[in-house]
């Protein structure tokens, strides 16, 4: 090769992308400092209105493709109050996955018909889905059992049940997929029909899903023609289905710019086989390592550059043609007048949540390292390593006039724990300048699991508190999460 | 030319002046070494044919089957070669992205395994590649597997250091090219090529190109990949150069349209990295070179590739009979009907029933007594002028009432007297409670 590296060595970037919304909020820092002043750091910060808008995106998918549908936003990826109660004034559902989610639904304004309970479930769980007749998305035929023995001890109305199948079958090439701990196999439906014939006063099945935790579409599309077909023997055994539900997994793109992504993984790449400077923390390689100068392992990192993603990236599966029926799977979803369920998670809480750390401590280590930046923060409050999505962090700093000194500076952020692994960011992040204590680093877009999914009190530190945001007459407005509803001063519903 | 078997005709690849008037390179000339020539279509069959012939005899007598990691050529030759010999084939591949590809090797008789996507929810502790999972299953024991391993196999290098390179060496009357450019994949062509020319001549430059990272050129690796090729030495290259998918294309475009070769991407990325690489050189010269690139496969398989990237490609004008030229004031203007009132049509009138739907849908439940005409046969038989007698009223069918709406505006504009469209379609007829069947 020639001596001319393919890329250049200036400094690493991985910008996120931004809305308007946290791009406005951001760049509001008295605003900010004015939070974690009061209400410490760590700080999750939410904008309940972007959740809104993400539903829209979706719905807009269904209308262009003429599909009715629902989509229950999977409640996991974020314990907000606030992102909950206004969702309840779209149209959009939610997908519980735990007895307090569904405590929290229910006591957010959410009605039953509006609400699926999926996941494995305790006793206590059934119960109370069956008891306020939810959509029950059933794992396996002993779930559907005890659901149904449930309904007919109580004397309940039918339950609605979706089928959840899994290790779907593909003709011509052999798919391989993960195996999965949930959902019934497909060729294991028969038993499952049996149960729902043996229950017919009880059960009502609505439909038949998938979840599959893949990026290929390939696969999502081999499972959702598989679903059209097992709806078909729901039919041949005269049940009604009318749904299905494609889970969820649609994605998000975190970054601004597709070429600081590639560059970024290229250089990893370098970087693991020892031809340029660590890029980390102890020149960890994310999953990659050189063996007799050849590339090993793969990239463990969310694909945090995905040009098709949320709405598009469903919009795309509607849009291919099933594999063994040819036609779109829009077209067939249509055309076997089958509403579609779907339960995006993160894509549903895109751009809608920043997390907040002070400043501690910035610490030359001397010797040309990258600097180490103490927050007052730990690696599980953020926990963008733990899930692989890196990208850069937005400084905050405190006003004190001034240009900030030096130029771009890379350090090493660490946390608040006595653990050596308490590192917020193993790679070595690029600053536009050297932070100084008070100041602020803001994590984009932490809202899909990155920001409650792992935060504990380890060591007593903080959890970080949660607050809602909004924009009106041209400021920002904020609550306690938990004391955010979609109203407004005089009790009138936001607009 | 009488030959036993097919395998002996593989290798002996014309090499083919381009015109300059083409490249416009004013002292350089550019030879294209035609590897599309090949017996099984491409520049894969001489790898797949070195690696896999010294093991044939014992996998024949073991009953093995023979399995590579490929989504493409090699499979191809691979499947070929392993059904002359009597044994099974086994393609393992992270993604078919060629879909026409596929259907040939499933044609062929080859058994295709498609390794699973990345995780969405991502767990880091789940470093193991596919590649590594592959080798473990293949290392099991009594596993019964001939793996031909193109990607750190060195018979693949090999069959270009003793075919390959030295063809062009003779094809250019003893001498070495100036430049040798190459697309690199599994590294074994380039590697080979390479050493043999260089065993000639050490002062040949060779040129490797990659593909972008955000593009896909069949048959070509990005940067990335290729650290993860056995075969790659960055050694062997005096420059590496990216290729766009658009810049593929544009070469390919200019091979099949002025150069009366049917290549396929990857040769047109060969070929305009090649020019590019070439024409500010070109201009400082004063004496005549040469120039070699691969022309590494066919067109035929890329059509599916091509109209996703470069649909004004294959544009043709719209047919003269299709809902394409609909304007929405027609559309608008369509007779229609709505589901009381087409009930009382279908029970007096007795129209004929046309269901738009696939016949999936169409068999699990439809209107008792439609006729079941696809959307897309529909289309091609309206082409050909009206479907249907003048004298038989129709009743279209489809999900919302969209699509029959467009066809009974173009069967109307065509001269039917009583085609009409069923508002709001099949799904305005379940929720009315009209009765659908399943026969």
């Amino acid at each position: 090769m020639s001596d001319a590296p393919l890329y250049g060595e200036a400094p690493l970037h991985l910008e996120p992308r931004l809305d308007r919304r946290p791009a406005a909020l951001l760049r509001s820092a008295a605003f900010l400092h004015t939070l974690v002043d009061a209400l410490g750091s760590p700080l999750n910060v939410l904008l309940p209105q972007q959740i809104a808008d993400n539903a829209e995106g979706f719905d807009a998918v269904l209308r262009r493709h003429r599909l009715t549908g629902r989509l229950y936003f999977a409640h996991k990826a974020n314990r907000s109050s606030a992102l909950v109660r206004r969702l309840t004034t779209t149209g959009a559902g939610l997908d519980a996955a735990s007895l307090g989610e569904l405590q929290h639904a229910l006591a957010s304004g959410f009605t039953a018909d509006r609400i699926m309970a999926t996941g494995p479930k305790e006793p206590e769980f059934l119960w109370l889905a069956a008891r306020c007749g939810v959509i029950v998305n059933a794992d396996g035929p002993g779930e559907l059992a005890a659901a149904a023995r449930l309904v007919r001890a109580c004397g309940l109305a039918p339950l609605r049940v979706l089928l959840r199948l899994s290790e779907f079958e593909s003709s011509g090439a052999r798919m391989l997929s993960r195996r999965s701990r949930f959902g019934t196999p497909v060729k294991e439906l028969g038993g499952l029909l049996d149960v729902l014939e043996r229950y017919r006063d009880a059960l009502e099945p609505v439909g038949v899903g998938y979840h599959l935790d893949t990026v290929g579409l390939d696969e999502k599309a081999t499972a959702l023609e598989g679903c059209l077909r097992a709806a078909d023997e729901l039919r041949i055994r005269g049940f009604r289905p009318f749904a299905v539900d494609v889970g969820g997994g649609f994605g998000v793109n975190y970054l601004a710019h597709a070429a600081q992504w590639e560059r970024y993984t290229a250089e990893l790449t370098q970087a693991v086989l020892g031809r340029r400077a660590p890029l980390s923390w102890g020149g960890y390689g994310y999953g990659l390592r050189a063996e007799n100068g050849v590339l090993r392992g793969s990239l463990g990192l969310y694909p945090a550059h995905r040009p098709v993603a949320g709405p598009a990236y469903l919009d795309e599966l509607l849009s291919r043609p099933a594999p063994g029926l040819g036609r779109p799977l829009g077209t067939l979803l249509l055309e076997s007048l089958c509403e579609l369920y779907a339960e995006p998670g993160r894509a549903l809480v895109d751009q809608c949540g920043i997390t907040l750390g002070r400043v501690v401590e910035v610490r030359d280590s001397g010797c040309g390292e990258p600097y180490l930046v103490r927050l007052a923060m730990n690696a599980r409050d953020v926990s963008l390593e733990e899930h692989g999505v890196l990208l850069d962090p937005v400084p905050v700093p405190r006003d004190r006039g001034g240009e900030p000194a030096g130029g771009a500076v890379g350090v090493h952020l660490v946390g608040n724990l006595c653990l050596e692994s308490d590192l917020i960011t193993r790679r070595t992040v690029f600053l536009p300048a050297l932070p100084r204590p008070g100041d602020l680093l803001a994590f984009a877009n932490t809202a899909g699991y990155c920001m409650d999914f792992t935060a504990t009190r380890a060591q007593q530190q903080p959890e970080a508190r949660k607050v809602a945001v909004w924009e009106e007459g041209g400021s920002w407005r904020w609550r306690l999460d938990e004391e955010y509803w979609p109203l407004d001063e005089t009790g009138e519903q936001q607009a | 030319m009488r030959y036993d078997s097919i395998t002996e005709a593989i290798g002996n690849t014309p090499l083919v002046r381009i015109d300059p008037a083409v490249h416009g390179l004013r002292h350089i000339d550019l030879y294209a070494k035609l590897e599309m020539l090949n017996p099984f279509g491409s520049l894969k069959d001489r790898a797949a044919w070195n690696m896999v012939r010294p093991g044939l005899a014992g996998a024949a007598a073991r009953g093995e089957t023979v399995v590579e990691l490929s989504s493409g050529n090699t499979a191809k030759a691979l499947a070929l070669i392993a059904g002359l010999h009597g044994l099974p084939f086994k393609s393992v591949t992270n993604r078919m992205r060629i879909p026409e590809v596929k259907d040939l090797l499933l044609l062929l008789g080859a058994e295709i395994e498609e390794l699973p996507g990345q995780s969405e929810c991502l767990d880091p502790t789940d470093t193991d590649d596919p590649l590594t999972r592959f080798h473990q299953e293949l290392a099991r024991p009594g596993s019964s597997h001939l793996h031909t391993d193109q990607y750190f196999n060195p018979l693949n290098a090999e069959a270009h250091a003793r075919g390959t390179g030295p063809e062009i060496i003779a094809d250019l009357d003893g001498r070495a090219p100036d430049w040798f450019i190459t697309c690199v994949g599994t590294a074994g062509s380039s590697t080979g090529v390479a050493s043999a020319l260089r065993a000639h001549d050490p002062s040949v430059r060779v040129v490797g190109l990659v593909g972008q990272k955000s593009d896909f050129i069949p048959g070509i690796r990005t940067l990335d990949e290729v650290q993860e090729v056995g075969l790659f030495d960055p050694a062997v290259y005096d420059t590496i150069e990216g290729v766009g998918a658009d810049e593929a294309v544009e070469g390919m475009v200019i091979l099949l349209r002025r150069c009366g070769l049917l290549s396929g991407p990857t040769g047109g990325a060969a070929y305009y990295g090649a020019v590019r690489h070439l024409r500010p050189l070109d201009e400082e010269l004063t004496e005549r070179r040469t120039a070699v690139f691969i022309v590494c496969d066919r067109v035929e398989s890329y059509l599916g590739y091509v109209r996703r990237i470069r649909p004004e490609l294959l544009g043709r004008p719209p047919a003269r009979n299709s809902v394409a030229t609909l304007t929405e004031a027609e559309v608008r203007a369509a007779p229609s009907v709505g589901v009381e009132a087409a009930r009382a049509w279908i029970a007096t009138g007795q129209p004929l029933v046309v269901d738009l739907r696939g016949p999936f849908a169409y068999g699990a439940l439809h209107i008792d007594g439609s006729v079941n005409i696809v959307d897309e046969l529909f289309d091609e038989l309206v082409r050909g002028g009206l479907p249907f007698s003048r004298s038989t009223p129709v009743l279209l069918a489809c999900p919302v009432g969209e699509q029959s709406a467009r066809y009974a505006a173009l069967l109307t504009r065509m001269g039917h007297p009583d085609v009409r469209s069923l508002a709001g379609g099949i799904i305005a007829w379940r929720d009315a409670g009209a009765p659908l069947v399943r026969d």
